[in-house]
């Protein structure tokens, strides 16, 4: 084969890898805000763990995830801030009922529940200190005294 | 390998079990993209990547004995555990005295599993170059490539990625069972 395919070739390995890197690194992270009114129950995560009664940070991990030790510690720090914040860490390495209930489909996966544990918005991947702070101020300022019923 | 554990803390360190520097396996996966990118190159250039080859023509090919190489060591980390691979030896000794301390310690469980994901596929190259599939090797050679790239240059951790969904496929992790 011409050597300059060849070069031309492993060049564009090293192109792709890069380009997938970058797109993981963007997206790693970041701050979904959800809209829906999903109530997430203990019973729905298998777990005994309480609830916040302000807002919940619920991380799901697996025991293959390098990046959830780290990811468990900066939201409990975050948690201890503020009053009334609660972390659950949710082992789905055995529980693939509970990963396809919550479409996760990477881990770390961090929902954050509001006050009545509505689901208020969700970070795919480890998050930054900014954006674990900017999904939590989303569940607090939610309001669910104007819903009729 | 799983082992129940409490509810209240799933993922807590295992009593005896030592984190363990996270950079050692960025370190590791360096290594292994280079000698990756050299594969690729020998088989591009070689007889893997033409049809109607004889078995020893492809026995003959450095880039399968190089990726026969790279698979052992893949075995190595991926059956002897993280910790017991040569690179990471190597790291302990020489590289980590001169870096300082590691600002966490990672479970080396992660690093494991990908090790396990990079010699299936380096497995797959081989068989399909021993039985003479034209680009089998090249193919496999560079889907390992990108793995160690990501790992090496941005900590991304493909294999460990790919545990998720297979843990949610339920192909590995129910009923205690590991890969």
């Amino acid at each position: 084969m011409d050597t300059w395919i060849v070069v031309g070739i492993l060049a564009g390995l090293v192109i792709v890898a890069t380009v997938i890197g970058l797109v993981a690194r963007s997206r790693a992270g970041r701050v979904q805000e959800v809209r829906g009114f999903r109530v997430v129950r203990a019973v729905d995560l298998d777990t005994d763990e309480p609830f916040g009664s302000a807002a919940t940070f619920v991380q799901f991990s697996t025991e293959m995830c390098s990046r959830c030790p780290a990811t468990k510690a900066l939201l409990v720090r975050t948690a201890k801030e503020r009053k009334g914040v609660q972390h659950i860490e949710v082992d789905i390495t055995h529980r693939p009922d509970i990963a396809a209930s919550f479409n996760v489909l990477q881990t770390p996966t961090t929902l954050v529940l509001d006050n009545i544990g509505a689901i208020a918005a969700r970070i795919g991947g480890a998050p930054r200190p900014e954006a674990v702070r900017t999904a939590l101020e989303i569940a607090l300022r939610r309001d669910h005294g104007n819903y009729v019923i | 390998m799983a082992t129940t554990s409490s509810k209240s803390s799933p993922l807590a360190a295992q009593p005896g079990q030592k984190g363990i520097d996270p950079r050692g396996p960025r370190f590791g996966a360096a290594i292994t993209t280079v000698l990756l990118a050299v594969t690729v190159v020998l088989a591009l250039i070689g007889p893997s990547v033409v049809a109607g080859t004889t078995l020893a023509q492809r026995l003959a090919d450095p880039a399968f004995w190089l990726l026969g190489v790279i698979t052992v060591l893949f075995a190595w980390g991926a059956f002897g555990g993280i910790q017991s691979h040569p690179y990471g030896k190597f790291f302990r000794a020489v590289i980590a005295p001169r870096l300082g301390k590691p600002h966490e310690l990672e479970n080396p469980k992660p690093p494991t599993f990908a090790q396990l994901i990079g010699f299936v596929i380096s497995l797959v190259g081989l068989v399909l170059a021993l039985i003479g599939v034209p680009y089998g090797l090249f193919v496999a050679a560079a889907f390992a490539f990108v793995a160690a790239f990501l790992n090496s240059v941005f900590g991304y951790c493909l294999g460990c990625q790919i545990y998720v969904l297979l843990a949610r496929a339920g192909i590995v992790g129910r009923g205690g069972k590991t890969a």
